[in-house]
């Protein structure tokens, strides 16, 4: 019992983080039915872009406003990388066939792991411990300060999310397009305006992310960005593709199935598992836990 | 031997809350030119779907011959002879017109998955008989000359006819036409009136939605009307042109062309 | 002009690739027989992408099981590698089929997920050393190369001229499946998938079919790899060789000149600005964005209007 509580907290821990990843993941593919595979590339950027503004421009040593001013100085640089993004790479092939967008997402992705490398070399390079390694023994269980943080910022970024497409005239907006971007066009909405926020706001939510997996996992590598993306990828579609609160559910789900993999398996076919688990669902229910099946008129 | 007749009995289609179409029933005979009429959004196209296996019907029968065809995918009512052309028209565009008929002779063609690897004479023999049957339909459509166009880029009427050449192709029992003077001018609409006269002499049933009166009147033996999906009459050209709940149904747009 | 060029350019082609071993030092000649084994592997991967349309992002792993079908063979049974060939064509093809059937009728973005997810648990199942068959992280290496009896001195390069003959079988039988009936039906297919199945074809088996035969070419390609290195190992037939393997179709085009080129340019390339090694992906990935804004359908693109010459009267 105690290892399945354990497991529970590790991976709702890995689970949050998997959401905010996949949360970019899933917003861009409902508008564009676009996978943007540069994304997992922005969160790994985050890591090293938080690493950079903490010891560069915040001193160096750590304390409540440093903590804050890490994510903050990160989620301005990427979103604004995630604009850029969208508009060099994506929004001229909105006419082009489908497979050219993906090989220019892909490229994208090239360019941006490369920048990292570039411009902090190939080799690991460690986080710094900006969270105090505080840790709590709850009969038995083990969680640290780190879990808690990472758990509650994520719920609040999710349910602030959630309110925003739910009630407000932009989120509304948002959903509209992804249901139908000429019928939005006609209806007032300017959707370039709209693709362009929805880059924004993924790419934050990455952001923070990516400064979560530096904080948790303290090693991080100019390519770790395609192992974090593809799963919260994953998640995304088990949550249901385009659909905001499918990607939080799938995110956690994930999160959970490859703690309690790891915990009670083995944690060399973690992958292995993980991936049959998205090809079962992909034949049995490839629209997601949440997803609507949308029908085609001929 | 069955004689090829296509029997609608309580077909209906539903889309969730939306009767696309409501137990219709229809009777088309061998050799028939039939028409299906009715205003925008009656159910027409709806119909064909059911028929051409693209939509599932959820309650009725189809029979063609004496078989049972309501449940079979659309490439499995082909090969039984059934077939159907777009409103839209459908065609490889990117292909050129030879090709494009071509397609028409592939349940024609005796090749199989092996001879995509490796040929034998019996093989190049198929791909020879099959090239020159297209080239029979191009020239009895009048195509020949652009037989190496792209058909994307030709005007509509010509892609038309391609699209009925494809259909001819495959060597129909019936053809189902969707619109076919769809977007046509009155000279290519009388040729059109003119080519299923002759794809008749050949001994194919034409059953076909249209919106062109004229067309219709002129070309057709018999007639179903339907509105919201259910039939509301029956009969010949002249026997509908009378009928109070038809003119009713279409008030005040009788010689519509689009 | 175009007629000319496809008369002239096979030939010519060849010629210069038989002629290379003659001024390639030992590097340029592996990078040069690496290049061959990936221009069959791109054709392969063309035959599902390119010609049928279907979104695979996971043709490496076909690759990697004709390589370990021929690797396991070799190594644990002793059978020589050219004897290995017919089952490092077969398993792979029976492995596309058995893949492709629950996964065939999924939406193109889906279907793309679905193969690299296939590809991840292939890979990972190479890393575990599989029914301690498949070796481990490391791969297995010591196999015995193919030797073409008679070659003397020219044993250096039997691995670049296997790759070439290889390659040579494999475009006769992609000319021989433009020119068919389930050749052009995989072309149907792919520009319109409901007009075709409704003038008669079965999408479903035809499907099926493209990634039979792409696994198929794949797995032959895998053997002559294996030879090349007279090793494999895991990470040649991951993911991202996957990735590597579908932008060479899409940046290239999907026509035997295009998918050259292709490989040309996001492999040979890269390996002539070695030396600039820190920043060759970084301007890849620039020049990729932009080839696809400047050409959406590749740099040479598939040509239709394959028809016989005989038919063709007119001019």
């Amino acid at each position: 019992m105690d290892t399945f509580l354990q497991q529970l907290v590790n991976g709702l821990t890995i689970g949050s983080m998997f959401a905010l990843i996949a949360l970019g993941y899933t917003m861009v593919y409902g508008v564009m039915k676009l996978i943007n595979f540069a994304h997992g590339d922005l969160v790994a950027g985050s890591a090293f872009v938080g690493l950079f503004a903490f010891s560069q421009l915040l001193g160096g040593k750590t304390s409540v406003f440093v903590v804050v001013g890490v994510f903050l100085i990160t989620i301005v640089i990427i979103s604004l990388l995630g604009l850029v993004l969208e508009r060099l790479a994506y929004r001229p092939l909105r006419t082009a066939p489908r497979l050219s967008a993906v090989v220019s997402a892909l490229g994208a992705s090239m360019v941006i792991q490369n920048g990292i490398m570039l411009l902090w070399g190939p080799q690991m390079h460690i986080f710094p411990e900006l969270i105090p390694s505080v840790i709590w023994n709850v009969g038995g269980i083990v969680i640290s300060l780190m879990q808690v943080l990472i758990m509650v910022l994520s719920t609040v970024l999710m349910a602030g999310l959630y309110f925003f497409i739910e009630k407000t005239k932009v989120g509304t907006a948002i959903r509209a397009s992804a249901i139908d971007q000429d019928a939005a066009r006609l209806m007032g909405i300017n959707v370039d305006t709209i693709i362009a926020t929805i880059f924004l706001i993924g790419s934050a939510l990455g952001a923070v992310g990516g400064v979560f997996i530096g904080l948790y996992y303290r090693g991080i590598t100019f390519n770790m960005g395609w192992q974090y993306g593809l799963y919260a990828f994953v998640a995304a579609i088990i949550g249901g593709i385009g659909n905001i609160p499918g990607a939080m559910l799938g995110g956690i789900l994930l999160g959970l199935f490859n703690a309690f993999i790891a915990g009670y398996v083995s944690s060399t076919w973690a992958n292995a598992f993980t991936f049959i688990l998205l090809i079962v669902i992909l034949i049995v229910r490839p629209t997601g836990i949440l997803g609507e099946r949308v029908a085609e008129k001929v | 031997m069955d004689g090829k007749v296509l029997i609608l009995k309580n077909v209906t289609k539903r889309f969730g809350g939306l009767v696309a179409v409501d137990n219709l029933s229809l009777h088309v005979k061998e050799g028939q030119i039939y028409g299906l009429i009715g205003p925008n959004g009656a159910g027409k196209t709806t119909a064909f779907n059911c028929i051409t296996g693209i939509h599932a019907c959820e309650e009725g029968s189809i029979t063609w011959g004496g078989e049972e065809i309501r449940s079979l995918p659309p490439h499995k009512i082909v090969q039984r002879g059934i077939v159907r052309t777009f409103q839209t028209i459908r065609l490889f565009s990117q292909m050129s017109v030879a090709e494009n008929v071509m397609s028409g002779r592939h349940i024609k063609s005796n090749q199989n998955l092996w001879h995509g690897i490796f040929h034998t004479p019996a093989s190049r023999k198929d791909e020879n008989d099959n090239w020159k049957a297209v080239f029979d339909l191009l020239d009895f459509f009048d195509l020949e000359k652009y037989a190496v166009h792209t058909v994307g880029a030709l005007a509509y009427g010509i892609q038309r006819r391609v699209e009925m050449a494809r259909a001819m192709a495959i060597d129909p029992s019936l053809l189902i036409l969707d619109e076919p003077a769809a977007g046509l001018n009155d000279k290519e609409t009388l040729a059109l009136v003119e080519t299923i006269y002759r794809i008749r002499e050949k001994g194919v049933t034409v059953l076909l939605i249209e919106h062109d009166m004229d067309l219709v009147m002129e070309v057709t033996e018999y007639l179903t009307v339907i509105n919201f999906g259910g039939k509301i009459a029956e009969g010949t050209p002249d026997e509908i042109q009378k009928n109070p709940a038809v003119i009713e149904a279409y008030l005040g747009s009788e010689d519509d062309d689009f | 002009m175009m007629k000319k060029l496809q008369q002239i350019g096979y030939p010519l082609f060849f010629i210069v690739m038989a002629l290379l071993p003659a001024v390639l030092n030992s590097r340029w000649l592996a990078v040069a027989t690496t290049f061959v084994i990936f221009t069959i592997v791109a054709l392969s991967q063309d035959v599902v992408l390119g010609k049928a349309g279907m979104f695979n992002m996971g043709q490496a792993m076909f690759f990697g099981l004709g390589a370990y079908t021929s690797a396991i063979l070799n190594a644990h049974f002793g059978w020589p590698l050219l004897a290995t060939l017919p089952l490092a064509i077969l398993i792979p093809a029976i492995f596309g089929i058995l893949l492709a059937g629950p996964i065939i009728h999924l939406r193109g973005d889906y279907l793309l997920v679905a193969t690299i997810g296939f590809n991840i648990v292939f890979v990972q199942a190479l890393q575990n050393n599989l029914g301690g068959l498949t070796g481990g992280p490391n791969g297995i290496f010591g196999l015995q190369m193919l030797s073409i009896p008679g070659m003397g001195s020219f044993q250096d390069f039997t691995p670049y001229y296997s790759a070439l003959i290889v390659l040579l079988f494999t475009l006769f039988i992609l000319r021989n499946l433009d020119n068919s009936k389930a050749g052009r039906a995989l072309q149907y297919l792919r520009e319109d998938d409901l007009a075709a199945g409704s003038i008669g074809i079965n999408t479903r088996i035809y499907k099926i079919y493209s990634f039979a035969l792409g696994a198929g070419i794949a797995g032959m390609a895998g053997t002559i790899y294996a030879n090349q290195y007279s090793a494999v190992s895991p990470e040649a037939f991951d993911f991202i060789q996957s990735v590597l393997f579908f932008t060479i179709v899409i940046v290239g085009g999907s026509s035997v000149p295009g998918i050259i080129i292709g490989v040309f340019v996001m492999f040979v390339l890269p390996e002539i600005f070695r030396d600039f090694s820190t920043w060759r992906y970084f301007i890849f990935g620039f020049a990729m964005i932009f080839t696809m804004i400047l050409r959406p359908r590749g740099i040479w693109p598939a040509k239709f209007g394959r028809i016989p010459k005989a038919f063709i009267k007119k001019g």
